[in-house]
């Protein structure tokens, strides 16, 4: 790696608009195209300041700065277009978190890279609507909090109340939500409201290892640990009114509810395994990377579609995680208010994956090309008239599911035209960490971030406080910032403002 | 001509008589006054059976066609071309009112069909003149009523029409509920069309209608989903499973 003064790495970064900055293809050895991210003022700052500090003589260890792994990625064989850092980045496994790329799927070096997806295959963030305002629920918010504990296991090691033996899992693997929609789970209008219609079709569980397959079938229906929670969330504001509309969200107070998880230890095993078969992968085909951390594999070899069809496997698992904790929680609903989820009208608006990667065409220099899009702590985001969004949104732009952190608000953003041309209809994911974990548990006590969250009115349930910090709102950047940018920047397009009055998290 | 008449008296091998042979003409007026004549009692025709000793037959034969009062022939083809002639009358004035309604036509029709199996026309459109005056000025006049814009081919208008009708006059139409929420301004959506509104409007439109047909696909599947649903769905919870934390 290049090591440079900050002074001179500057030189190799330029402003090109209010919030977007380019990177010049000569910021780090071998870049095929350029790089860019997105970031306002306040954004801008962090982001900077994440690579002064490496430049510090003597700064090793950790990951490398956001800045320089969105640069590593942009000379990664086969990458299209460019390697775009979104406003929430964060550094990460080889890809920073909110680094997105496209591969394309006819140059026979174009490669695949698990860092690009990231460990948590699938993660993403569902959102249910119920016909239930602030006024109906304020009141019970307490009992509606511990029943939602009670229904949905949270926190490491937990294990699913659904029973599911190995055959079950096999044809979950392989099904998706198709598989929860025959077991009667979910409700065929979920189906609809999911990306990729929760199934990857490519998907074969004999290229997952039996180690994988051991982790994930007691952790199947359930929430996780981390940064994952499900919310009891209030629609504060209104942005785009007749957009919500079409989502079923008529009016400010209305109740909804937010899942955030993945393919819990599953996921983990299946990228795990792949890394090191691509090391070998990398080595026989002389694939060279930057950063070691970007092990990857060519698409069209041996490993690459291994990983392809394991991770489209995984995927699968997230959805139907997320199908049975929909499940669980219009049961809990169902119970607290004594009537059917029918009535309460808990219809998903929608389910995004933040981190995978699909076979989509695109626009590059005015021709259709087929690419393999990386989105790694990025949201896919389509916009009106786009043939793979469900119909109910033709006219909206497919819906973009932004989780807050705990306590803070949540978005739902539409996506753009723009959006389609500069991002690969691409965009923002969350907050995106500002501490590292560590640091937060050095800086930050549970208790004081638990007593915070109840004077702001938050029901809260977790698991393990002690990792609570970890999580608190000072360990992330302002998700409000993070929406204005994408929102300013035309890459999606604000619609609804959530906030929590209830959070379970792990 | 012979075996027609015997088809028609339903004899039992019509193709196999030959007048010429006594015995089988002898057994074959035996059988047309067993069947269908019955002119004597059935003890009474004890020596018209007798049909191996052609000796007393003809004799019983004899006295037979006095009886029924048959005219004097020169064959015995004659004589029982007459016999079945008067066995058909018989047959008929049995009950004149089975044959009341065939005539030429409808016979010759029925031949027809043997023949030449033709496609009966069932739709009564298949006969129509779609150029014709009357039916244009007709499509006009439906179209001025459910006020249709004019197209000058009026079959695309006559298509407009049926649309209209099914889709607003149609018994599953008027039991419709009404459809309830905030009307959606379709003029100013997310998506980008043109600035000029002489293009915006129509491609507006024609979005809305593959919308429209989406939807109803997309209601088709579920439906498919919710119905396959009904056999397959049994989802369980088991509480005792569960491990919160750890």
């Amino acid at each position: 790696m290049v090591v440079r003064p900050y002074n001179e790495e500057l030189k190799y970064l330029e402003k090109i608009s209010d919030c977007c900055w380019r990177i010049k293809k000569e910021f780090q050895p071998n870049m095929k195209v350029e790089g860019c991210f997105y970031v306002n003022s306040r954004l801008e700052r962090l982001m900077l300041e994440e690579l002064k500090n490496s430049c510090r003589p003597g700064a090793v260890g950790g990951f490398l700065p956001g800045v320089k792994q969105i640069a590593n990625v942009a000379a990664l064989p086969g990458i299209v277009g460019r390697s775009i850092g979104l406003p929430d980045i964060h550094s990460g496994y080889g890809f920073a978190i909110g680094n997105m790329a496209a591969f394309d799927m006819n140059d026979p070096t174009s490669i695949v890279s698990p860092g690009g997806v990231g460990f948590d295959i699938n993660c993403g963030v569902r959102l249910l609507r119920t016909n239930l305002f602030e006024k109906d629920v304020q009141p019970v918010k307490e009992q509606l909090a511990q029943s939602l504990f009670d229904h949905i296991p949270v926190g490491v090691g937990s294990k699913g109340i659904i029973p599911m033996n190995a055959h079950d899992l096999e044809e979950a693997l392989e099904m998706g939500m198709d598989w929860s929609l025959r077991e009667g789970y979910v409700w065929a209008e979920d189906k609809e409201h999911c990306e990729e219609y929760g199934r990857m079709l490519n998907a074969d569980p004999s290229k997952v290892s039996l180690r994988a397959k051991k982790r994930g079938l007691p952790q199947l229906g359930t929430l996780g640990a981390g940064n994952h929670y499900a919310e009891i969330q209030i629609v504060d504001e209104i942005y785009d009114k007749w957009s919500a509309s079409k989502m079923g969200i008529e009016e400010k107070g209305q109740v909804c509810v937010m899942i955030h998880s993945g393919s819990r230890g599953f996921g983990h095993q299946v990228a795990t395994d792949a890394l090191v078969q691509m090391e070998k992968a990398m080595k026989r085909d002389q694939i060279e990377t930057n950063d070691r951390q970007l092990a990857c594999a060519r698409i069209n070899s041996q490993e690459g579609q291994d990983y392809l069809k394991a991770m489209a496997a995984a995927a699968n698992f997230a959805w139907v995680n997320r199908s049975s904790m929909t499940f669980l929680t219009r049961q809990a609903f169902a119970k607290m208010f004594t009537t059917t989820p029918d009535d309460l009208d808990m219809h998903v608006i929608y389910d995004v994956s933040h981190n995978i990667a699909k076979v989509e065409n695109h626009i590059v220099n005015g021709r259709e090309k087929q690419l393999l899009v990386h989105r790694k702590g990025s949201t896919r985001a389509f916009p009106p008239h786009h043939p793979l969004i469900p119909v109910d949104y033709q006219l909206t732009g497919q819906p973009v599911l932004v989780g807050g952190t705990m306590g803070t608000c949540s978005y739902v953003l539409t996506g753009t035209e723009k959006g389609m041309n500069e991002t690969f209809g691409s965009t923002c994911h969350g907050a995106g960490r500002a501490l590292s974990r560590a640091k937060s548990r050095r800086n930050l006590d549970y208790k004081d971030v638990l007593e915070k969250l109840e004077e702001m009115g938050i029901a809260i349930r977790v698991a393990s406080p002690k990792l609570v910090m970890e999580e608190a709102p000072e360990s992330y950047k302002d998700v409000t910032d993070v929406v204005d940018t994408c929102h300013i920047a035309g890459i999606s397009k604000k619609c609804i403002k959530l906030r929590p009055i209830a959070v379970i998290k792990g | 001509m012979l075996k027609l008449k015997l088809e028609a008296l339903e004899h039992p091998a019509p193709n196999n008589v030959d007048v010429n042979d006594r015995k089988v003409f002898a057994s074959t007026i035996l059988w047309l006054e067993d069947q269908k004549i019955r002119q004597y009692k059935i003890e009474d025709r004890v020596d018209l059976r007798k049909v191996d000793r052609l000796d007393i037959w003809e004799q019983a034969y004899e006295n037979y066609k006095e009886d029924l009062g048959m005219p004097q022939f020169q064959t015995p083809l004659e004589e029982i071309t007459w016999l079945l002639g008067y066995a058909i009358r018989l047959e008929f004035l049995d009950s004149p009112d089975n044959y009341k309604t065939i005539n030429s036509i409808e016979v010759s029709k029925e031949q027809n069909k043997s023949l030449a199996p033709s496609i009966q026309a069932e739709n009564f459109f298949d006969n129509m003149d779609f150029n014709h005056k009357d039916f244009i000025s007709g499509v006009r006049a439906l179209a001025n009523k459910l006020k249709v814009p004019h197209h000058s081919n009026h079959l695309i208008q006559l298509e407009a029409i049926a649309r209209i009708v099914h889709e607003r006059l149609s018994p599953s139409a008027k039991n419709r509920q009404a459809i309830t929420g905030t009307p959606f301004p379709f003029e100013k959506g997310n998506d980008v069309v043109s600035d000029d509104p002489a293009l915006d409007y129509p491609v507006r439109i024609l979005r809305l209608l593959q919308i429209q047909s989406l939807r109803q696909l997309q209601t088709k599947i579920n439906e498919t989903i919710v119905a396959v649903q009904d056999l397959t769905a049994n989802p369980k919870t088991d509480t005792k499973l569960g491990k919160v934390g750890r």
